[in-house]
């Protein structure tokens, strides 16, 4: 059960630090025995426009946000704009800017400007950040002035840097002085600034700003350093998806650059000298290629081949990305490439919206490719799941040689959580290649076999001739057209997803939450459990008490046990971030059941735990059978 | 024979591909490389049957139109220990894969590419491919070509092949020779083989090509210092011009000064090359071998 759950938001123009402000101040929550759960929003564009991190403060392990802020922390007019109305509790502003104009706000949207306006002026207050201030005022919320420009100049006279150098320290300052409100001891964040700022001369201004930031504002929470029990991480999805792939022996990736993925194999390609365990125990070195290639054509046909020599490879993608690959992930279907694609959902369709999230693609990832062949489609809930899926990935797609499409939203790989060390327990998983052999001099690489799967040798293993083809072949990799070897090949390949399906638990293909036993239960997939799992507890102190499926693997789909968790309940409700309801659409057609009631977000923002709360009590009160979700700035 | 059967190739009486495929072959075996180290890629067209036509143990990868450049890289990288051919149709190589063949250039990659140019798609019955000529008109065509041409000779120049020759399929001894150097070369080898298609392509036949053709001799080719790059590549860029009534065969342009991907490779993993991802050990037993405690570690932001 939460105690504490207090939402904290900070934003200013892309470029200016809010990703740097939202890392200090989650380390230093966290090193005070806090959870946290954070989620970065911002435009596709590299300087200037608006960007904000939210960040929910528990002192239980919490996964969700909201769109009621308790401490809004900013330092220049726009942020003040684009949140005030969401502000229950207190803003931070400078106390220099109470007469910006909205006008003047350059790259705010003009729908945003327009209804911000309107809000404003129908209040009969000023377009400026002072309206906006006053319409926070008259609706009883607290507004702190910070003095940012005496604080700057207080840390100039300690250092001998320049102004803009400086200058730059104003959102840790804008951190101090929202950290100050919760009253822990600032130790916290003076560690996070030692950890966070290598170079001495910044861990000097920017040490002094939490110093002279932290004293402008009264506690208003009285929080304390909580008692801690096991090492804790801060991660997100693009390092847990890198990671899990680095930790199950990937040793090729290859990309196009594109949003959310390229951080994913930026990283392996930083990390790219591992090292490794061999013979002995003795230490060596080994080496991740990663490749950045011409486009995701070239990206996902280069990471197929180099698993024809033996290595495990992949590539990661988003929506666009994809949409260029089918073609060469048929190919892989048709020559049992164990080929793993990450697939990291935004906004589309076509561009889209680049940068925000979505669950849009399942349906195509399920059907991607001209012609029928076996795919394995699992979808990450949470970060720990990322990584454990990652490393699954690679060993499902050895196993049945065929490829696996792992699904990540781009709000999962772009937020932040705090894990227990102690259950990430990464050294209990085993790493399993499936059937491989060496190249024998009757080799036959599409040899038939009871479950489908043939021994797979790689190119330059053995005497034998390797033919990968991708016309209809026989067990050689010939080309033939002749019916009874068509009939037969087709058949082997598909039953491999068949042996997949026996073989693999439906236990681990689902997670459940919540009470099972209630008659009404909710279906949902990737990140939209979370605000639904955090929502949990909010709905039982209503009397509402629910129980969660949520669907991790939809090829092949856990049909049994899904119709069994599903019998005789009387409300199910399909929580997703799409308009036609893409999870639902499966489950129906792989048991036959429907759900009866959704819940549907397509604006691109994560769902919040109060969407979810407020849905389904209007589900339960008989209100609707279809909401559609459209909170978030 | 070994590990597969007897395969006849398909293609038309006459058609140039079976000088390519006679002349890759013998290479390969003249050369001595272990043929399980040798890979055959592919495209798709007549030319993308090359490996599966092969009556010996080399390993083929028949791949996707335009695709073979990215499979052959992929191949290559992983293990570099491969000798790795391309073999692919100017449609396949210039039209839809001609995204692939530019970054291949940028690339350097140590294989060779043998580009089967007879300005026509054959299988789909005589298209005009990228190399035919404007206002052309072959036999099956409703109308003159409407598009221009693309110089195979010019675009590898202009994308930074470091080993750029032309030969003609029914000069099965010359087109041997150019093989084996492009093979033996270090970096990426294009050798663009004209070849009649005597099916479809009534305009340059064999009689048509063997009254133009002719050996350079009158350019060295070689760059020994890489402040002769430009003044050679001009040089090539000049002789590849060359085509109404007389058609240059021969190495036009070879450069060993520049890095392959191999060698950039290993700059940044320096056992890239004696223990490359293909053959490194990721597991014992199931037990991962790779230590991520390092990259763990980063994210600590609690220590207990």
């Amino acid at each position: 059960m939460h105690m504490v759950r207090i939402t904290w938001v900070i934003g200013g123009p892309q470029g200016t630090g809010v990703d740097t402000a939202a890392n200090l101040f989650g380390d230093a929550i966290a090193k005070a025995g806090y959870y946290i759960y954070g989620n970065r929003e911002y435009y596709s564009n590299i300087k200037g426009k608006h960007s904000y991190f939210t960040i929910t403060i528990s002192d239980a392990p919490t996964s969700s946000i909201s769109d009621d802020i308790d401490v809004l922390a900013t330092f220049e007019p726009e942020t003040v704009f684009q949140h005030f109305r969401q502000v229950k509790g207190t803003l931070l502003y400078d106390k220099n800017m109470e007469g910006a104009k909205l006008e003047n706000a350059l790259l705010m949207e003009n729908e945003i400007k327009h209804d911000v306006a309107q809000v404003l002026s129908s209040h009969g207050l000023d377009e400026t950040v002072g309206g906006a201030l006053n319409y926070l005022k008259n609706n009883g919320i607290t507004v702190i002035p910070i003095d940012f420009d005496s604080t700057l100049t207080m840390i100039m006279n300690e250092v001998n840097q320049s102004s803009t150098v400086v200058g730059r320290a104003k959102n840790v300052i804008a951190v101090a002085a929202s950290y100050g409100m919760l009253g822990l001891d600032k130790k916290f964040l003076l560690a996070a600034v030692s950890s966070v700022f290598k170079k001495e001369e910044y861990r000097k201004i920017n040490s002094l700003a939490v110093e002279y930031g932290i004293i402008q504002v009264q506690p208003k929470y009285s929080l304390e350093a909580l008692p801690t029990n096991g090492s804790r991480l801060r991660v997100d999805g693009n390092y847990m998806s890198a990671m899990g792939k680095i930790f199950g022996g990937l040793r090729l990736q290859t990309y196009y650059p594109i949003t959310p993925a390229s951080d994913e194999s930026d990283f392996i390609e930083a990390n790219q000298l591992l090292d490794v365990e061999s013979e002995k125990q003795e230490l060596r070195k080994a080496g991740a290629v990663v490749l950045q290639m011409e486009d995701e054509i070239a990206a996902v046909n280069t990471a197929i081949a180099a698993c024809l020599t033996g290595v495990r490879a992949s590539t990661a993608t988003s929506g666009p990305g994809f949409s260029l690959m089918p073609e060469g992930i048929g190919w892989a279907g048709m020559n049992e490439v164990p080929l793993v694609v990450t697939y990291y959902m935004r906004g589309g369709p076509s561009t889209g919206l680049p940068t925000r999230s979505g669950q849009t693609d399942l349906k195509f990832a399920l059907n991607v490719g001209h012609g029928e062949f076996p795919r394995i489609v699992l979808a990450s809930g949470d970060h720990m799941e990322v990584f454990r899926d990652a490393f699954w990935a690679l060993n499902l797609a050895e196993k049945y040689q065929t490829p696996v499409i792992h699904l990540i939203e781009k709000t999962l790989a772009n937020s932040y959580s705090i894990i227990d060390e102690g259950p990430f327990n990464y050294n209990a998983l085993r790493i399993s290649r499936g059937k491989m052999v060496k190249a024998s001099e009757s080799y036959r690489r599409f040899e038939f076999s009871d479950d489908g799967i043939s021994p797979r040798a790689a190119l330059g293993s053995g005497p034998g001739r390797i033919i990968h083809e991708g016309d209809e072949h026989n067990e050689y990799g010939h080309i033939t057209e002749e019916v009874n070897m068509r009939f037969k090949m087709y058949e082997k390949r598909m039953k491999k997803l068949e042996t997949a399906d026996r073989e693999i638990p439906e236990r681990d293909r689902l997670n459940v939450y919540g009470d099972m036993d209630s008659d009404t239960i909710v279906v949902t997939w990737g990140s939209s459990k979370l605000p639904i799992i955090d929502a949990l507890d909010m709905l039982k102190t209503d009397g509402i008490s629910i129980g969660v499926i949520q669907i991790k693997m939809f090829s092949p789909f856990p049909k049994n046990m899904v119709r069994k968790l599903l019998e005789n309940k009387q409300t199910i409700i399909t929580v997703e971030s799409s308009y036609t309801a893409q999870a639902a659409q499966v489950m129906t057609e792989n048991t036959g059941i429907a759900p009866t009631h959704y819940i549907l977000k397509w604006n691109g923002r994560m769902i919040t735990r109060e969407e979810i709360y407020k849905s389904v009590r209007r589900i339960k009160s008989g209100a609707t059978k279809r909401i559609a979700l459209n909170g978030g700035v | 024979m070994a590990g597969s059967e007897l395969i006849i190739s398909d293609w038309c009486p006459g058609c140039g591909d079976f000088g390519i495929l006679r002349a890759e072959e013998s290479v390969l075996k003249e050369l001595g490389v272990p043929l399980q180290n040798v890979v055959v890629v592919t495209g798709i067209g007549c030319s993308g049957k090359t490996g599966q036509f092969m009556n010996s143990s080399i390993s083929t990868v028949h791949t996707l139109h335009g695709r073979a450049l990215p499979y052959a890289t992929g191949i290559k990288v992983a293990n570099p220990k491969l000798e790795v051919i391309v073999n692919v149709g100017d449609g396949d190589g210039l039209g839809i894969g001609a995204g692939h063949f530019v970054n291949a250039g940028r690339r350097n990659l140590d294989m060779a590419i043998m580009l089967h140019d007879n300005g026509v798609y054959g299988l789909t019955k005589g298209q005009a491919a990228p190399t035919l000529k404007l206002g052309e008109k072959v036999k099956s065509m409703p109308r003159s070509n409407i598009n221009g041409e693309v110089n195979p000779i010019m675009l590898a120049l202009a994308s930074g092949y470091t080993f750029v020759a032309r030969a003609y399929s029914y000069d099965v001894n010359g087109t041997k020779e150019l093989i084996k150097a492009a093979i033996q070369h270090k970096g990426t080898a294009l050798i663009d083989i004209l070849q009649p298609c005597p099916t479809y392509n009534d305009i340059n036949t064999k009689e048509w090509y063997e009254k133009r053709i002719y050996k350079m001799t009158d350019i060295d080719p070689i760059v020994n210092d890489q402040a002769e790059t430009h003044q050679k590549i001009a040089n090539a860029i000049v002789k590849a011009g060359e085509w109404d009534d007389k058609i240059p065969l021969g190495v036009f342009y070879r450069n060993e000064t520049v890095s392959t991907y191999g060698d950039r490779l290993a700059a940044n993993i320096p056992n890239y090359l004696s223990y490359p991802p293909a053959e490194q050990e990721i597991e014992r037993d199931g037990i991962p071998s790779t230590l991520i405690e390092k990259l763990v570690s980063t994210r600590r932001v609690l220590i207990e």
